[in-house]
């Protein structure tokens, strides 16, 4: 059994090997044969010639972010619409029921992100509260 | 899926309902105080549906299996959800100023430890705990102030996340070894799989038990408890105690009675290690804390070691499953009725939750100061409280089995547990500077009706000790 | 349902004192004195009608029908566990001595306590209630319940109204005896669960137990659970040292529960149960029990000799004392347990009134350093007359009580082993010793003619008279109080020697 087990994974074995091989060798080479610089520039990034301005940790609005989760919450529940479209004649009008359901629940869940601001654009109240009410909040 | 079928789910279905309600609710409106209502009146009516639901148990589908004992505990995990809405309406603001974003994860919590409990599957058992679990993340960030909730969420998700990774795994490798996920198919095949793979059910199992040890915080997997206990707002890390831990530990008592994994002498020896250095490290490190938050949650970790010993014990005694049953309770009930008076002690400021703040408590407010004193009387297992006679079930079904080793990790444990129980009361006791009393209705009557329940536990625990043995 | 209303009336009297605090800061007090009392008048009348007191035929351990009083009702039948209470001789002594001692424990808090009276006073009922319970409970379950839970307020009056360090001594106080206590607890719990595995029926009812089959060796460890408890309570070497801070930073009122009841209770354990529960076992431990006994009369009696601190030094002549106590009972001879008794009532009343001594030195002095004492005797002669009273009443002096009971536990001792009975008559020489040096600094020498001091008034001479009435009858006609425990001794001795085959 166990010689068996070694005659499948031997070429697996070198085949492992050789990658790890060929990356410590260009590694290695690279480090051997390349230049050595430590100036003043070499270090910055690389900016085209013009100088880099203000630190790196620079706040990024988080919108690009919102949108990308939506993505993934929308594009995995169709995932289950799909698999009742698969199966739509064996699941009949109980399976129509439930997704009806689902996709409701799915659309409420919209209703209530886009009212609670989670579509607007800039600068925004994320509870849906008014602007003057959230600064009163803050302040205490 | 039949109609019966759907009646059975009525707890579940009923707090799925308020979530929606209350997401509409949010979306057309927003006021807190109907927020407040409509939780409250939700979870009145998942109770009631698990009563309902009494008629109708049968396994609904392969996922979820209703039966007395899981709605008992379903009644128990949303009645402690209800103490923590009560007690979250005026105990903290979040960004904002305004939480109905709270009480719907609450509800969609407590709707994941209900299919939790209820599950008879792996699939079910992952998708309550995620779901409970992501909820509570959001539910330890909620407070606006400080940093501690933040770095509380963060360790906790971050941790979780590993546990899910390595319990998915541990699923995994399970369903390699027999082709099945559901606990009985498992439980069938596992034997015969052990036989031929052993290494692949071991290394399976030790993964579950490793996830599940980790939501339960036994030693080693406890690391995360204290901060998050802390910096988590104060009725969350009541919900967290409660609910949380308690759904676990009844999913895992499911999954080892269905599976029968008390055959196993190996898992039994890994758990007899977890439980006899939860109860020793946990009531050690307990006696260091300074903050009764973070005191608890030691408390909480040795608590979770001496239930371990029921389920190690399961197979030599005939009154075991009344002991699951009695410990949990006791032990849910008076975790509840503590954190209700230090949630309203430390109302003001969350984070106000040092030992000293407690001092002259007796003389401030005589109410809560007594609750707090039998619930921690209860802890350290004195008479006449629910936490003797659930210490007296552990004891007698440890001497059934004959686990001498345990016992005596047992009794060193609540030993040194009195002391920092005591610590405690000893505080309250003192006569400090601020001696001015304070009233406050909703956590007095909280306080009081849960106190009563802890004694009429442990004074006259016949009824409920029937009403266990025929769950 | 008489024993039932006994424990109620302190329970509820206790409730009653915490609200009647309302009325007045001293009016808690006199609702406890008063309470005390109608339970005592109560339990005298409910007495003066049990026929069998008059013959005291001898109880059959195993048979609650031929008891005093005997009252069952089922409480969790799950477990067999039953409200059971019963009352022989040695428990009316020692229920009797508890109500008298609780009596003078309200008086001497009389002036002593100066905040929460209303509180202090219920905790001192509740303290006594369960005490009370401990002597009669015979059910095991019940009597563990009572032993544990009458700590707490005991707990509260050292935390709350304690000297200087009290949250220490509250806190090891009550760590000892909880602890010693949860080894009981298993020792209980495996008698129940290995006389389940024999008989198929579960019961904690002391009756049924006592004719359970255990396997030698298990019987040992079992009989060592409940030693433990008992002698940390007792207090025995090496198990005493909760016992001087708990005496020293307590309430006097505290000090007077702890030592003249609390302590009993440790005893009463070991002659009600750790013997006749485990005869066998308890046969094999005896000689170790009996060294411990000297260890704890010799070592107490030396520590006692080296304190400055009054109530110090009546605690650790407390353990020399108790010392007699566990000698008496496992050299279990009719004499020795007799004297053992009558050790137990005799130490009652000495050290209650000594610590009430030394708390009233306290109110007046505000220490209870010796060194800064001295000629008392001319600031308040009253005072003086009565401390040399309960000092030779301490050391022995014949025609006092502690006298007799001494004697009757060295006469017993001397049947079983000579050389312990010699070595422990030592304790009586460094018992006078000690004594005398307690009389010598506080009240003898010269006298500081610039204090001002207030002597005894008529409610301190009052309490006094009645412990010195207790210890001169003790001392001179003790025969009624052998009367009443002898038909209990002897049964006990009788029913452990069927067992073990008439060796012990």
């Amino acid at each position: 059994m166990e010689n068996q087990y070694a005659n499948e994974i031997w070429p697996l074995a070198i085949y492992f090997g050789m990658v790890i091989m060929l990356v410590v060798t260009m590694l290695a080479l690279s480090w051997v044969l390349g230049q050595k610089r430590r100036e003043a520039a070499t270090n910055d990034p690389f900016e085209s010639g013009v100088v880099s301005v203000g630190g790196s940790q620079i706040r990024i609005s988080v919108e690009f972010y919102l949108v990308a989760i939506f993505f993934v919450i929308f594009d995995l529940e169709t995932l289950f619409i799909f698999a009742w479209a698969v199966a739509f004649f064996e699941l009949g009008w109980a399976g129509y029921l439930s997704i009806t359901v689902f996709i409701g629940v799915l659309v409420l869940a919209l209703v209530y992100q886009c009212r609670s601001g989670a579509l607007e654009w800039g600068n925004k109240t994320r509870t849906g509260l008014r602007e003057d009410q959230l600064t009163t909040g803050e302040s205490t | 899926m039949n109609g019966s079928q759907m009646q059975a789910l009525m707890p579940i279905l009923m707090l799925s309902l308020t979530a929606i309600v209350l997401m509409i609710q949010a979306s057309i409106k927003r006021d807190e105080k109907a927020t407040w209502i409509i939780t409250v009146v939700g979870i009145l009516l998942a109770l009631w549906g698990a009563g309902y639901a009494r008629d109708f148990s049968q396994p609904v589908t392969i996922l979820l299996q209703v039966d007395n004992w899981g709605l008992f505990f379903t009644a128990l995990v949303l009645l402690a959800s209800l103490v923590t809405v009560v007690l979250s309406q005026d105990s903290f603001s979040s960004e904002g100023g305004s939480k109905e974003e709270y009480y719907l994860l609450l509800v969609l919590s407590a709707l994941g430890a209900v299919i939790l409990i209820q599950s008879s599957h792996m699939a079910s058992l992952l998708l309550g705990m995620e779901l409970m679990g992501v909820a509570l993340y959001a539910m330890i960030a909620f407070p606006k102030k400080g940093l501690l909730p933040l770095e509380a969420a963060v360790k906790y998700l971050v941790l979780s996340g590993c546990a899910s990774a390595i319990l998915l795994f541990g699923f995994a490798l399970l369903y390699a070894a027999t082709g099945e996920l559901s606990y009985k198919g498992i439980g069938e095949k596992a034997a015969l799989a052990y036989i031929s793979n052993p290494l692949l059910v071991m290394a399976g199992t030790a993964m579950v038990t490793a996830g599940i040890a980790f939501k339960l915080s036994l030693v080693p997997f406890h690391m995360w408890t204290p901060d998050v206990y802390q910096g988590a707002p104060t009725p969350v890390t009541g919900f967290l105690a409660t609910v949380s831990k308690g759904a676990v530990f009844v999913a895992l008592a499911r999954i080892y009675m269905d599976a029968e994994l008390h055959q196993y002498e190996s898992l039994i020896l890994a758990l007899s290690v977890l439980a006899a250095f939860s109860m020793l490290i946990g009531n050690l490190l307990a006696l260091l804390q300074e903050d009764i938050k973070r005191l608890l949650a030691y408390s909480s970790i040795a608590h979770f070691g001496y239930l371990l010993i029921v389920l190690i014990a399961l197979t030599g005694s005939e009154m075991a499953s009344e002991a699951v049953t009695f410990y949990l309770a006791a032990y849910i009930l008076t975790t509840l009725g503590a954190f209700t008076v230090i949630a309203r002690v430390s109302r003001e400021d969350q984070q106000k939750s040092q030992i000293s703040e407690f001092e002259g408590l007796f003389w401030r407010n005589k109410i809560q100061a007594t609750a707090l004193t039998i619930a921690m009387l209860s802890f350290a297992g004195i008479p006449l409280t629910a936490g003797f006679m659930a210490k007296f079930f552990v004891i007698n079904v440890a001497i059934q089995g004959s686990h001498w080793f345990l016992l005596s990790a047992l009794v060193i444990g609540s030993a040194i547990g009195i002391y920092y129980y005591l610590r405690i009361i000893f505080s309250m006791s003192k006569t400090s500077g601020n001696d001015i009393g304070f009233r406050d209705r909703s956590g007095d009557i909280t306080a009081l009706l849960l106190t009563v329940l802890i004694l009429m536990l442990g004074s006259w625990p016949q009824p409920f000790i029937a009403f266990a043995g025929g769950l | 349902m008489l024993m039932i209303n006994l424990i109620l009336i302190l329970l509820i009297g206790g409730v009653v004192a915490i609200f009647s605090e309302r009325l007045g800061a001293d009016v808690p007090r006199k609702v406890a004195l008063a309470v005390v009392i109608i339970d005592l008048i109560y339990l005298l009348i409910a007495l003066s009608t049990i026929p069998q007191l008059e013959t005291l035929q001898a109880p059959v351990p195993s048979d609650p029908e031929t008891w005093l009083m005997h009252y069952s009702v089922e409480w969790i039948p799950a477990f067999g566990i039953k409200i059971e209470l019963a009352l022989d001789g040695l428990s009316m002594l020692m229920v009797l001595l508890t109500l008298i001692l609780g009596a003078v424990a309200v008086s001497a808090s009389w002036t002593d306590i100066k905040v929460r009276q209303g509180f202090f006073e219920a905790n001192l009922l509740w303290t006594l209630a369960g005490v009370l319970g401990v002597f009669m409970a015979l059910d095991l379950f019940l009597f563990f319940l009572f032993w544990e839970v009458m700590l707490i307020p005991m707990y509260f009056m050292i935390a709350i109204w304690g000297h200087e360090n009290r949250g220490y001594a509250a806190m090891k106080f009550f760590i000892f005896t909880q602890a010693s206590g949860l080894l009981m607890l298993v020792s209980i719990l495996a008698l129940v669960v290995i006389h389940h595995g024999n008989t198929g029926v579960w019961t904690f009812s002391y009756f049924d137990l006592l004719s359970a089959q255990i396997a030698a060796q298990t019987a040992f460890w079992l009989m060592l659970g409940f030693f433990v408890a008992f002698v940390v309570k007792l207090p025995g070497f090496p198990f005493h040292t909760w016992l001087p801070d708990a005496h020293t930073q307590a309430p006097t009122a505290g000090s007077v529960i702890l030592a003249g009841i609390l302590l009993k209770t440790g005893a009463y354990g070991l002659i009600r149960f750790a013997v006749p529960l485990f005869p066998q076992a308890s046969m094999e431990f005896a000689p170790v029990a009996l060294w411990l006994g000297v260890a704890g009369v010799i070592y107490g009696a030396i520590l006692a000799f080296g304190q400055t601190d009054f109530k110090r030094l009546v605690a650790y002549s407390s353990v020399s004392h108790m010392g007699f106590v566990l000698l008496g009972v496992y050299a279990w001879n009719i004499l020795a347990l007799q004297g053992a008794v009558m050790q137990m009532v005799a130490h009652g009343f000495s050290t209650a009134a000594l610590f009430m001594i030394a708390g009233s030195l306290q109110e007046r002095l505000h220490t209870r350093d010796m060194r800064e004492m001295g000629g008392l005797w001319q600031n308040m002669p009253r005072m003086g007359a009565i401390a040399m009273f309960f000092i030779v009443a301490s050391l022995g002096l014949p025609g006092l009580g502690n006298f007799v009971a001494e004697f009757l536990v060295l006469l017993g001792l001397f049947q079983v082993d000579r050389l312990l009975a010699v070595i422990a008559a030592l304790g009586l020489i460094t018992g006078a010793a000690y004594s005398l040096l307690l009389m010598q600094r506080s009240f003898q020498g010269e006298p500081d003619e610039t204090r001002q001091l207030v002597d005894f008034g008529t409610r301190e001479m009052l309490t006094m008279a009645v412990m010195m009435t207790a210890l001169i009858v003790l001392g001179i006609y003790p025969q009624p109080i052998l009367d009443i425990s002898r038909p209990v001794v002897e049964s006990l001795i009788s029913f452990s020697s069927i067992v073990t085959g008439g060796s012990l």
